[in-house]
């Protein structure tokens, strides 16, 4: 009996090393099994890439000179972010510094030249409005630009007032064509440099300006445009709220939140159409035609016709509304958005009738535009001048585009 | 004259003298030791041959029998381990002392549940498996529940520490409503949370006299429920289980601190008899469990809404959506594209086309940061049992006993989410009246909820209560803004995600903290009718059953029993769980039963045929024959055959379940008031069970829900051989499953148009985002087939040595095109090597349990997911001080520390260690 116990003594182990060899390897998933995550991709930032490319040192000139490179939260020198940069080339930077030193700066100067330009003489604080408006936060290949009417809104990194809202942004509106890219209105000449690891670099025919003012400013201000101003302030008349706040035109032109493109007639067109449709009116209240004719050249002679009270009843408020709305795209057209065959489109009114607009294209650049009324027997051209500022067509805004026009658009 | 008269005062005197003697008061008393051993041996049956008169042995081992008779009488001495033992007694000047000698209990034991009538084990004309008080004894398990897992065919599933479901051949379900567990004769079941509450409130663990169990169906004499079994739970009589016993049982778990820190285990258990007389007896038991409960830890990420479920890859850092299987408040999402952004692009329209871009045009679901089990749910488990009972004999064959069984504490049960029981409390009644022939028997079940919660919808709610989610300075507006934020200055996806999140979360109460606890208590103090987290369960039952053994009038034709019972609910959950916010919901049921058994050809076959019917007030009544026979193909080995069918009437919550469940789901019962309530019809349309999910475009045809049922076909064989040291035991089953009930999910566009669903599921977009779910019970058109088989060998070595081991399988034939949840392993095996007494004095012992499983795919209303294999070793060793009548148990359950889990989204059960102090414990 013992010496059975012994040797059962002597194998006890055994059980023992067998069971825990065959329950030593259980395996329970508990543990979340992360997704893929952006990694930091190897290489040179958009910043690095551009300083290493001589055709854009004037750029980068700039960018030196805005500050960005040293900013704090950083931005393009930051490979976990991404970005998309639009460039002038040196080229293109030579006309825009000819161009703001009032020929100071002449064409033909050594790049030194402008890049002591750049440093000395551009404010700071116009160079970070300038690099940043061309700073696009994401990656935009021209895959991902749209081919439809008329572009992509797309936030730059410029916040014009960030005590306002955190979230505040001035846009750009790239858009594509077949064999051709812009970014609002200016080309891409060499698009989609993928090269650097947290972004893309597209090259611009020309400096892309950030908008400063308002579209009601420029209206307001611009001394070819008061009649069109004169009509937003009597359709305003005929509202509640007070001027320039939300539910007023004026309101709505000076919202940065709108993104409208405006028709505006030149104010001898306006003046012409005016001095027409006065001239029926008298004529069918019994008024001689040539008397009509001068009287109402006489009374359409300057803006205040429509702020003449013996007018009310013929330019009505509501009226005057839906001439003004009837020149209003609710959207941000440049003329490189404009299709290339007439195509209507509906204006702030809201529903029919739209306006048909068109334009005719020189390789990216449009040779001419036109705009027609649904009661217009021709068209009326945009009168072609992009020069950002004082220029007639493509006047780019905070909120939105302003194209002028040779004739005021009829609905009927 | 003188002589005749003296012969007849000699008569009769004879005959006082004999009448005195006949009549006369007789006390025997003696003791009883194990022959091997010479340790005292309580609960021996002590009978007087051809009388009903006897007693039983009290805890040292010593009987006093009182008895009318006249000397010499022969005494009857026989307990279960032991060889039964006659011994003649003709005198009463000294104590009767007898030493039993010890015998192998192998197919001796002796079931009551396979046929309501006592018979051996070896006889048992279904499948049955037996758990004496003996084997909980020697069991490494901390638990006597615990030992049902070595059992051939059981599966548990372990929801934590003290909430374990035991389930046999397939369909393995935290809260199995499949499988009936009776205590006592009391259904065990919690009547308005439908899950059998055996291990919180049953029987504490010295009170156990053994546990039979069922495998397979068993409605024909259990009653509705049984279609994958039945458990029976049996108390120890205090006539025959007399003293004080303790248990002392103190250890630790969570050793390695991998999910939860360190932290000790108690387990104390009394129980106290006494036979106050030859006709009462009473006794009580309390027993007392705390610990800190295992953890819910699976973090890996759900897809839920919308969805039928599944484990995907993502997690908190990487996936803005992700919601952890056990971590909770991550439920709540939205999409924050088409939901949070038109808002900031109402106030930015310079951004709308950016933000139109961003996630490329697709849904960005974000979810809520949630959190993590322990944050949230109770960690103390805490388990309270107190039970007793009066034994009252009526004569010497008839006995009243009046019962109660109350049990209290803190456990986590997973249902249609994990639940927080806390201050759960059930009691159950009894008043019954016993006899050979027949039985009666009242009972009622009162719950009490206590105040238990839903972890998920309290997390979802104490998330809201910091920082609405909605609203424009809600939560998802301060992540959306600062997501685009984020986006604006250049930042990716991800990055931008990581730091809207981060922004959101500012403020967020840190875990433990008292303005997290603060929030907790509020939320979960809430109904959840009334937008909290609290559910109120007040459901009662009532029933009252009895049976018949006509077999004393009927023996010459049949054994024959029959019975009877009335059942009755009375939902009554306040609005919370059930929809009965205006009033209580009462349920009955009815049914009656009927058995008849004979032998053939000199009990070499025995047939037996039962037949049950029962009636649902909400359902037509339903039959469920069953037929049985015995072949006994040589002595002690019998080969079996049954033909079995049961049923369940749909579950109280399957009728009436009204509960929002979260993520635009509602979980419903089958009942036709719901169809008008919630205008389900036409309005409809069902989500098909794959992932990702279809929806199918006709309106879904709405049906009454019918009671399931299941026909069971089952070969065995049971014998003794090798001179009786070797019991064999061997089945296979074939099932088939009709009307199976089912969830199935519904959706209800927003907009009535079904194609909103088909598109919004075509771009991965969650139903739940265009339409409100339902998941209602439906019925199976088609058959669900199962089949199974198992064995296991039980052989007796010498010196005490045994080993056993079994091996099973479960498979699903055809799961009728349908998510059946099987969720059960194909395979599962248990070794045991143990030894009940060796070494000097037999006073060592010890056990080995080797348990293994095979992996499988788990489903369940709360998570489904791949649950791996595994495999645990139990081991206990013990060494009793007989002088004392005490033990020292050394034991661990999953000595290795092996986590494990039995169902997705379950407690991860590690290492128990324990030390134990026994007194009295036989």
């Amino acid at each position: 009996m013992a010496s059975v116990f012994h040797r059962l003594k002597k194998i006890a182990w055994l059980p023992v090393l067998v069971a825990g060899v065959l329950a030593s390897c259980n395996k329970v998933d508990y543990l979340p099994v992360p997704l893929a995550v952006p990694g930091t991709a190897a290489g040179k930032t958009v910043a690095q890439v551009l300083a290493a490319t001589p055709g854009d040192s004037l750029y980068y000139r700039l960018v030196v000179r805005s500050g960005i490179l040293t900013a704090n939260p950083a931005t393009i020198i930051d490979s976990s972010l991404r970005f998309t940069m639009f460039v002038p080339d040196n080229a293109a930077m030579k006309v825009f510094i000819n161009a703001i030193s009032g020929g100071a700066v002449p064409l033909a100067a050594p790049d030194a030249v402008f890049s002591g330009f750049i440093s000395a003489n551009i404010p700071v604080a116009s160079a970070v409005g300038l690099v940043s408006y061309n700073i696009v936060p994401q990656s935009l290949t021209t895959a991902s630009f749209p081919s439809t009417f008329p572009n992509l809104q797309y936030p730059t990194i410029l916040n014009p007032a960030p005590t306002l809202s955190a979230l505040l942004r001035l846009t750009t509106f790239p858009s594509k064509r077949p064999g051709f890219a812009w970014v609002n209105n200016v080309p891409l000449t060499a698009a989609d440099n993928v090269t650097a690891n947290n972004g893309v670099i597209h090259e611009v025919a020309a400096v892309v300006v950030p908008p400063s003012a308002s579209l009601w400013a420029r209206i307001s201000t611009d001394p070819d445009m008061t009649y069109y101003k004169a009509a937003v302030i009597r359709a305003d008349s005929g509202t509640a709220a007070a001027p320039s706040t939300v539910g007023t035109l004026q309101g709505y032109l000076d919202n940065i939140g709108a993104n409208f493109t405006v028709f505006v007639p030149k104010d001898s067109a306006m003046r012409a159409t005016l001095t027409g449709q006065i001239t029926l009116a008298l004529i069918a209240q019994g008024v001689p035609p040539a008397n009509a004719a001068a009287t109402a050249a006489a009374l359409a002679a300057s803006p205040a016709v429509f702020s003449n009270p013996a007018l009310y009843g013929a330019l009505p408020p509501r009226l005057v509304q839906g001439i003004v709305a009837y020149h209003i795209l609710p959207i941000r057209a440049f003329t490189v958005n404009l299709p290339p065959a007439p195509t209507v489109f509906y204006t702030l009114i809201g529903g029919p009738p739209g306006i048909s607009v068109q334009a005719v294209f020189a390789g990216p650049v449009v040779s001419s535009a036109t705009v027609k009324g649904q009661g217009n027997a021709t068209a009326s051209r945009v009168l072609l001048d992009p020069t950002p500022g004082t220029g007639k067509s493509d006047q780019n805004a905070t909120n939105g585009v302003l194209h002028k026009i040779d004739q005021v658009l009829l609905p009927q | 004259m003188k002589k005749f008269l003296r012969q007849g005062v000699a008569a009769a005197a004879a005959c006082v003298l004999w009448t005195c003697c006949y009549s006369q008061s007789l006390t025997i008393s003696g003791s009883i030791k194990n022959n091997a051993t010479q340790d005292v041996l309580p609960a021996v049956s002590v009978a007087v041959k051809g009388s009903t008169a006897g007693t039983f042995t009290n805890e040292k081992g010593q009987f006093r029998l009182e008895f009318n008779g006249v000397l010499p009488i022969t005494l009857v001495f026989s307990s279960i381990g032991f060889e039964t033992r006659e011994q003649v007694v003709n005198s009463l000047s000294r104590t009767v002392e007898v030493s039993l000698v010890p015998a192998s209990t192998l197919g001796q034991e002796v079931v009551v549940s396979a046929s309501r009538v006592p018979q051996r084990i070896l006889e048992s004309p279904v499948s049955i498996e037996r758990v004496s008080a003996a084997a909980i004894r020697n069991s490494p398990a901390a638990s006597y529940y615990d030992v049902l897992a070595n059992l051939k065919g059981v599966d548990v599933i372990t929801s934590s520490l003290t909430f374990k479901t035991p389930s046999t051949r397939g369909f393995n379900a935290s809260g199995n409503t499949r499988l009936n567990q009776i205590v006592d004769g009391m259904d065990n079941q919690a009547p308005g949370l439908n899950f059998s509450v055996g291990g919180v409130v049953g029987l504490t663990e010295l009170d156990v006299d053994n546990i039979e169990l069922l495998p397979g169906a068993s409605s024909a004499l259990y009653g509705p429920g049984g279609m994958n079994g039945t458990i029976l739970i049996n108390s120890k009589n205090p006539f025959k289980y007399q003293g004080l016993s303790f248990e002392v049982k103190e250890g630790i778990m969570n050793t390695d601190a991998k999910f939860r820190e360190l932290s000790p285990y108690h387990n104390w258990t009394m129980r106290w008899a006494q036979k106050v007389s030859e006709r009462f007896a009473f006794k009580v038991g309390m027993e007392l469990v705390a610990a800190k409960d295992w953890l819910g830890y699976d973090k890996r990420n759900y897809a839920r809404t919308g969805t039928n479920g599944a484990v995907i890859p993502g997690d908190r850092a990487t996936d803005p959506n992700y919601d952890g299987v056990n971590v909770y408040g991550d439920e709540t999402t939205i999409d924050v594209r088409s939901n949070v952004f038109p808002g900031i692009a109402g106030q930015a329209p310079f951004l709308k086309g950016f933000l139109d871009t961003l996630n490329h045009g697709r849904p960005m679901n974000v979810s809520r940061t949630g959190y993590n089990e322990n944050e949230v749910v109770n960690q103390n488990t805490l388990n309270y049992k107190v039970s007793g009972s009066l034994n009252y004999k009526l004569s010497s064959r008839t006995e009243a006993i009046l019962a109660g069984h109350w049990g209290t504490g803190n456990t986590v049960y997973t249902g249609s989410d994990r639940y927080s029981l806390r201050g759960l409390k059930i009691g159950q009644y009894k008043l019954e009246i016993n006899n050979p022939n027949w039985m009666l028997r009242a009972y009622t079940t009162q719950e009490n909820a206590g105040e238990s919660y839903n972890a998920t919808v309290t997390t979802r709610l104490l998330n809201e209560a910091w920082k609405p989610s909605g609203g424009s300075t809600g939560w998802y507006a301060q992540y959306a803004q600062a997501y685009i934020g984020a986006r604006l200055n250049g930042q990716g996806d991800f990055a931008a995600q990581t730091a809207a999140r981060a922004m959101a979360d500012i403020g967020r109460p840190a875990p433990g903290s008292d303005q997290f606890n603060s929030l907790l208590n509020q939320v979960r103090s809430v109904p959840i009718s009334k937008g909290g987290g609290l559910f109120i369960d007040k459901t009662n039952l009532y029933m009252l059953e009895g049976q018949a053994n006509l077999s004393p009038y009927t023996n010459k034709v049949a054994d024959i029993i029959i019975g009877a019972s009335f059942k009755k609910y009375v939902l009554n959950s306040e609005g919370t769980l059930f929809a009965d916010s205006t009033t209580k919901i009462p349920i009955n049921e009815y049914g009656a039963y009927a058995q008849a058994s004979r032998s053939f050809l000199h009990d070499v076959l025995k047939l037996q045929v039962s037949g049950r019917y029962d009636k649902n007030q909400n359902f037509k009544g339903r039959f469920t024959p069953r037929a049985t026979l015995v072949l006994k193909v040589a002595e002690n080995n019998n080969l079996r055959f049954s033909f079995q069918t049961a049923y369940r009437f749909p579950s109280t919550q399957q009728q009436w379940i009204n509960l929002d469940v979260g993520s635009n789901t509602k979980l419903i019962g089958g009942n036709k008031n719901f169809w008008d309530f919630y205008n389900l019809n036409n309005t409809t349309y069902e989500l098909s069970a794959s992932n990702p999910p279809r929806v199918t475009t006709s309106p879904y045809q709405l049906k009454e829900s019918k009671p399931e049922s299941v026909t069971t076909y089952e070969i065995g064989y049971r014998g003794l051989s090798f001179q009786h040291r070797l019991l064999i035991d061997a089945f296979a089953y074939y099932g088939e499953y009709s009307d199976f009930l089912y969830r199935t999910l519904l959706v209800q566009p927003f907009s009535g148009n079904v194609n909103d669903v088909v598109i919004a599921l075509a771009n991965n977009v969650p139903a739940s985002n265009v339409g409100r779910i339902f998941s209602i019970p439906a019925n199976t058109t088609s058959k669900v087939k199962t089949y199974g088989w198992g064995i296991s060998l039980d052989y007796s070595l010498p010196l005490n040595f045994q080993v056993s081991g079994n091996l099973s399988s479960d498979n699903l034939k055809d799961d009728g095109g349908f998510r059946s949840a099987f969720s059960t392993p194909k395979y599962r095996s248990n070794i045991t090597l143990a030894n009940s007494g060796f070494g000097t004095g037999k006073r060592l012992g010890f056990n080995l349990t080797w348990r293994w499983q095979d992996a499988f795919y788990y489903e369940s209303d709360f998570a489904n997911g791949n649950v791996p294999a595994f495999s645990t070793v139990d081991a206990q060793v013990r060494y009793k001080i007989p002088d004392t009548r005490t033990a020292i148990k050394i034991g661990a359950n999953n000595l290795l520390n092996q986590y494990y889990i039995n169902g997705t989204g379950n407690s991860f059960i590690g290492g128990l260690y324990y030390v134990a102090f026994a007194y009295n414990v036989f």
